[in-house]
């Protein structure tokens, strides 16, 4: 404990290669470690101080068990020493069981929308070691394979603009055409003078497209 | 004004009433139906909040459909919440037991990878406590939503207008609404004053200034486009 006091998590812990986790020495010959042997590389190190798990990318697991949240707020003084201690992405995983679902939703708030942490819940090692698994998987693909980070839409902005256009009142397709071809920008049709207007779509259309813009 | 406010889309109605009854009557936010097009609920200028059903979420049928919706709404907003709520019990069905499965742990891990906050929740009125607590929390950081949501005439034409930029959303195109007199000040402006007018961050700002400068080009418009516009 004189040691966790002192080192709350370990510095240099924060580059793990794609693939490897390290894990805390307290984990060694558990049912969690033994599950994730042969998965994935794991190196047991000691002093991780309060971190589980350090995963690739600078992420680390901090585990919450069933009697962890039961028992009360030990956890609590931790977590806040971690975030206190470190800027790695910690990710809680908390075991939710029958027994400690009614502590689930303060923790979820305290974590989440206090601490502005992960929390995760599992009901058992098993379902935790899968978890931690994946966790240590979309931290070792190549860049870019995210699929809720991939490229932005590639809107068609020629097709956008042409739309954008005929949102003022009363103009359609054509007139949106004809007056993109005179002032090619949003900006310079915004900017175009009552004659002007009138000179490519007519008097009345002008005045309606030009209080459109300028009315307040 | 001044009190909390909520935008939730007209859809909300149907599939999570009592989400909005728990809200307005227990928690005292005010929530405004919009048709938000494409996004539950906007809890601030910057923060939108996806809800799903667990068996909606974790089915991997549905996949596809959540990374274009996910996509959409980090296009759209600086934060983006998943609450994944438990499915309700009907009366005389016993709950069906949860499956965890490879694709809803993989799921999960890159949906936090890629910054998108996760929250659980047992039920609709435990849905509600999570949405009072993040709209209370963007109060705090100046944030929430304080322009008028309802608006008409000429107001409802300059707002489908913004509504038509490219990735600019419903609080977005509000704040602009109200905050400039005319459209003609958005397109002069500044980034630094879309920035403050729309309460966005700069790069969203960047974006919107561009889009208003962008020279039309007849030759690029897709012969797709020739009939109706569609997004590809």
């Amino acid at each position: 404990m004189a040691t966790t006091q002192s080192t709350p998590v370990r510095a240099g812990a924060s580059a793990v290669p794609y693939g490897h986790v390290i894990v805390s020495e307290k984990w060694r010959g558990t049912e969690l470690a033994q599950l994730l042997q042969g998965k994935v590389n794991l190196m047991f190190e000691d002093g991780l101080g309060l971190v589980d798990f350090h995963l690739p990318q600078r992420a680390c697991i901090l585990y919450i068990s069933e009697t962890d949240l039961v028992s009360g707020n030990e956890f609590k003084r931790r977590l806040v020493r971690f975030r206190k201690a470190s800027n790695l992405r910690g990710i809680v995983l908390a075991e939710r069981t029958r027994l400690s679902d009614q502590y689930y939703s303060p923790v979820q708030n305290f974590v989440v929308l206090e601490l502005g942490m992960t929390l995760l819940p599992v009901t058992n090692r098993s379902e935790a070691a899968q978890l931690i698994f994946h966790l240590i998987q979309e931290r070792s693909r190549e860049g870019g394979s995210n699929p809720f980070i991939g490229k932005k839409r590639c809107h068609l902005s020629e097709a956008s603009i042409l739309q954008t256009v005929q949102r003022i009142p009363a103009v359609g397709r054509v007139k949106a055409l004809q007056l993109l071809h005179h002032f090619p920008s949003i900006q310079e049709l915004s900017n175009a003078s009552l004659r002007d207007l009138e000179a490519v779509v007519g008097r009345g259309f002008a005045s309606n497209i030009h209080s459109f813009f300028t009315q307040t | 004004t001044g009190g909390p406010c909520i935008l939730a889309d007209s859809r909300e109605i149907s599939s999570g009433p009592e989400v909005i009854t728990y809200l307005r009557t227990t928690h005292g936010v005010r929530v405004d139906i919009c048709s938000l097009g494409g996004c539950d609920y906007i809890v601030s200028n910057r923060l939108s909040v996806e809800r799903k059903s667990q068996s909606e979420f974790s089915n991997s049928a549905n996949r596809s459909k959540l990374v274009e919706r996910i996509k959409h709404l980090r296009s759209m907003f600086e934060r983006v919440c998943l609450i994944v709520e438990k499915d309700r019990v009907k009366p005389g069905e016993t709950s069906r037991l949860f499956q965890r499965t490879k694709y809803y742990d993989s799921t999960l891990s890159s949906l936090i990878s890629a910054g998108v906050q996760v929250l659980f929740s047992s039920s609709q009125e435990e849905t509600a406590a999570l949405l009072k607590e993040l709209v209370s929390l963007e109060q705090r950081k100046n944030t929430g939503i304080t322009v008028p949501t309802q608006v008409s005439g000429h107001k409802q034409e300059v707002l489908n207008f913004y509504l038509s930029i490219p990735n600019v959303s419903y609080i977005t195109a509000l704040n602009l609404c109200h905050h400039v007199p005319s459209v003609s000040q958005i397109t002069n402006s500044s980034v630094e004053e879309i920035v403050s007018k729309g309460n966005v961050s700069k790069q969203k700002a960047e974006e919107i200034y561009c889009y208003l400068h962008y020279v039309f080009d007849p030759k690029m418009l897709q012969p797709s486009d020739k009939r109706k516009q569609s997004v590809v």
